[in-house]
């Protein structure tokens, strides 16, 4: 789940690298700080800072009146257009093809924030986001920021970033607008559903019921994937996508319970899924949104039961990255 | 030559007195190894470690150790009073509902009161508590005023109170006497809501800070010692606390609070991981605390057994009538070890067996909102 820090300028690098190396920049391209940030959709910073990075690698040298030439050989054009360039960039096609810095590291701390708020109340500190990941304060700010806006983090009066803890009341408002929701996601995905998808979800659900033991992490991450991610995408309603990831809390609180706990059933969740599922196969959206709803609650009272487990342990199972810092 | 079999069984002190241990060394044909925890970190090893123990006697945390199945299903047929068990619940006549509302393994794997064969825990003591004072180092007292949980925090009190340092414990006394005291009723003073774990966290603060409170006790031991000092003259106490005091010739009276009393109730548990003739074993140990002795000991020193029937064949007619009849003592009555702890015609607080149960308005648990509890708890004792 943790990313490697690497810095945005150093993202911007790669890639730029990447595409000479392979051409796709040839040698001679004349290369302009602001038009260079404009194809690839970052700002100039970042840009700036690896185009000097490539120069002292010897992949660009600078050119006499302004901007970077790629290689050796003679300027080709005096302002080439980058747009009729075929780049090889990671997310290519999208507004921006390299992401931001903030969305880079979005994801991974929230998960990291997640996995700990069921053990307490924790700090964080800006500073040490920005060593941790090697971003600037802007970047750690816009992330801190966008997390203020999930309801994961809030400012204490002291003005430090606060998450946690996640609470039984906190549990219990999001299954509340869950337990609507997600089943009308899920009955307006349905017909854009596969079949043979869904019957092979269903199948990892029987294997993991087959099983003599309690399934992996990670095919237990995805059978809960397969059902409360892949399931109730295809649907057309952009505020409900953005609505649904925020209110999944207890997915954190049933991983951290397994963590710790080895011993217990999943049984139960396993067959509510492969109810639902069951539904979808034969093309019952209605029936696939109440039994849906059915696992929620279920689901919603097993969280809780396992929350109050979690809250003898005083500590996440994995390491706690250095940027959170308990409080109580 | 295979290692003889030696049962290990987390237990509590209290419940495991010399007494207890010496006949059943005399009566099972196994060694036991008494593993004497009561922390955070001994639940924690109980729900994680469950193959570093065979039986474990747990005390309010069997929702807790049930959603972790650390233990496994007990199967009433291997029970001697598996029967009245399954009756009594059905009955529910008794006072001790509690104790089965969250007892049986129902078909999803959950508890409830429905009697099936298996069982999570199996119900062995029970009692309330309250708080005690010393009659002679009390405040002036309105005429007939009756005894209640809002005296922890009175201010005719200030400067003499005890409190247990226990969150989980600590919070629901701390409501009940909050709530006396602020007039502001609670929901339920077993699962409060963060609000209200606010509100009395802030009055605790408060009235720390003001030095309303003397000291907080971990362990009898210390609470003992608080009440020998003479600093202490109103805290809560476990009975055999009380019973020791008493012993000591301390006059105490143990409170009959108008707001009722905190029940508890400790139960026998299979660890998940025995097998063979471990749980074998298991059985047996727990068959032997089902067959009234070791009630009756107990009840000595104020507990109660879940069959009181069982136990009364072991009791001299004058301990059963003090204990479980509420009748003024014919005799002086001695606690566990043999010492004397009750004089003659003395009456117990609170009356009888049903009457005292009866007055048990909350029970020792682990709240939904435990690691809140446990945060604001944190604050009042650094306070």
């Amino acid at each position: 789940m943790v990313t490697a820090p690497e810095a945005y300028y150093e993202v911007v690098r790669r890639v730029l690298e990447d595409n000479i190396r392979t051409g796709a920049l040839p040698g001679g391209t004349r290369l302009y700080v602001a038009a260079l940030a404009d194809r690839l959709g970052v700002s100039r910073s970042p840009v700036k800072r690896a185009l000097e990075l490539l120069e002292e690698d010897g992949l660009l040298r600078r050119n006499e009146a302004q901007g970077w030439l790629v290689g050796d050989e003679p300027a080709s054009d005096v302002r080439p257009n980058l747009h009729l360039f075929e780049l090889e960039l990671p997310d290519s096609g999208s507004a921006t093809p390299v992401k931001p810095g903030w969305e880079r590291i979005l994801q991974t701390v929230a998960d990291e924030v997640v996995d700990c708020i069921p053990f307490g109340i924790w700090k964080i500190s800006e500073t040490e986001l920005c060593s941790h990941f090697g971003v600037s304060r802007t970047v750690t700010r816009e992330v801190l920021t966008r997390l203020h806006e999930r309801g994961l983090v809030t400012k204490n009066r002291a003005s430090h970033w606060i998450a946690g803890p996640l609470s039984a009341q906190m549990l219990g408002e999001l299954h509340d607008m869950r337990r609507l929701l997600e089943p009308l996601a899920l009955r307006r995905a349905a017909p854009h559903l596969g079949r043979m998808t869904l019957i092979e979800m269903r199948e990892r659900v029987e294997a993991a019921l087959a099983a003599p033991h309690q399934p992996a992490i990670e095919d237990f991450d995805r059978i809960e994937d397969d059902l409360h991610r892949t399931c109730v995408a295809p649907q057309p309603n952009q505020r409900l996508a953005a609505a649904l990831p925020e209110l999944r809390l207890s997915l954190v609180v049933n991983r951290q319970f397994s963590l710790h706990v080895a011993r217990h059933h999943e049984s139960a969740l396993l067959l509510e899924h492969r109810l639902v599922l069951d539904h979808l196969i034969a093309g019952d959206a209605e029936g696939a949104a109440t039994a849906l709803r059915f696992h929620l609650d279920a689901d919603h009272d097993r969280a809780r039961a396992r929350l109050k487990v979690l809250s003898v342990f005083g500590e996440p199972d994995a390491k706690v990255v250095p940027y959170l810092m308990r409080i109580v | 030559m295979t290692e003889p079999l030696r049962l290990r069984v987390i237990s509590r002190g209290e419940f495991v007195p010399p007494q207890i241990r010496a006949r059943l060394a005399r009566d099972l044909d196994f060694d036991i190894e008494f593993i004497v925890l009561d922390s955070t970190r001994s639940l924690q090893q109980v729900m994680t470690e469950p193959e570093s123990f065979d039986v474990y006697h747990q005390w309010h945390t069997s929702d807790l150790i049930w959603t972790a199945r650390c233990i496994q299903g007990i199967d009433l047929r291997r029970i001697d009073t598996g029967n009245l068990l399954k009756a009594a619940a059905r009955a529910r006549s008794g006072v001790t509902h509690t104790v089965f509302d969250r007892l049986f393994v129902q078909d999803d794997g959950s508890l409830g009161p429905e009697p099936g064969d298996t069982i999570a825990v199996l119900p062995a003591l029970h009692g309330v508590d309250g708080f005690v004072w010393r009659p002679s180092h009390a405040p002036a007292l309105r005429p007939g005023e009756r005894e209640s949980w809002g005296w922890l925090l009175d201010p005719r009190w200030a400067g003499h109170v005890g409190l247990i340092a226990d969150p989980v414990l600590g919070i629901i006394e701390a409501a009940l006497a909050t709530e006396a005291q602020l007039g502001q009723p609670f929901g339920d003073i077993g699962n409060l809501t963060i609000d209200e774990v606010d509100t009395i966290a802030d009055y605790l603060i408060h009235k720390k800070k003001i030095g309303h409170f003397k000291d907080t006790w971990t362990s009898q031991a210390e609470a003992v010692r608080l009440m020998r000092r003479g600093s202490v003259t109103i805290q809560s106490l476990f009975s055999p606390a009380v019973s020791q005091l008493r012993a000591e010739g301390m006059q105490l009276a143990v409170a009959d609070p108008a707001e009722g009393s905190r029940g508890w109730h400790s139960d026998l548990c299979i660890s998940a991981a025995a097998e063979g003739e471990r749980v074998d074993a298991a059985y047996a140990y727990l068959n032997w605390w089902q067959n009234g002795w070791a009630g009756a000991c107990l009840s000595r020193q104020g507990y109660y057994f879940i069959f009181p029937e069982l136990a009364r064949p072991h009791l001299s007619a004058a301990e059963w009538d003090y204990w479980y009849d509420g009748q003024p003592a014919s005799e002086p009555l001695c606690g566990p070890s043999g010492e004397v702890t009750i004089r003659e015609g003395h009456r117990r607080e609170g009356g009888s067996y049903r009457a005292r149960m009866a007055s048990a308005r909350v029970w020792n648990t682990f709240m939904d909102e435990h690691t809140h509890v446990t945060r604001r708890w944190q604050e009042f004792l650094s306070a």
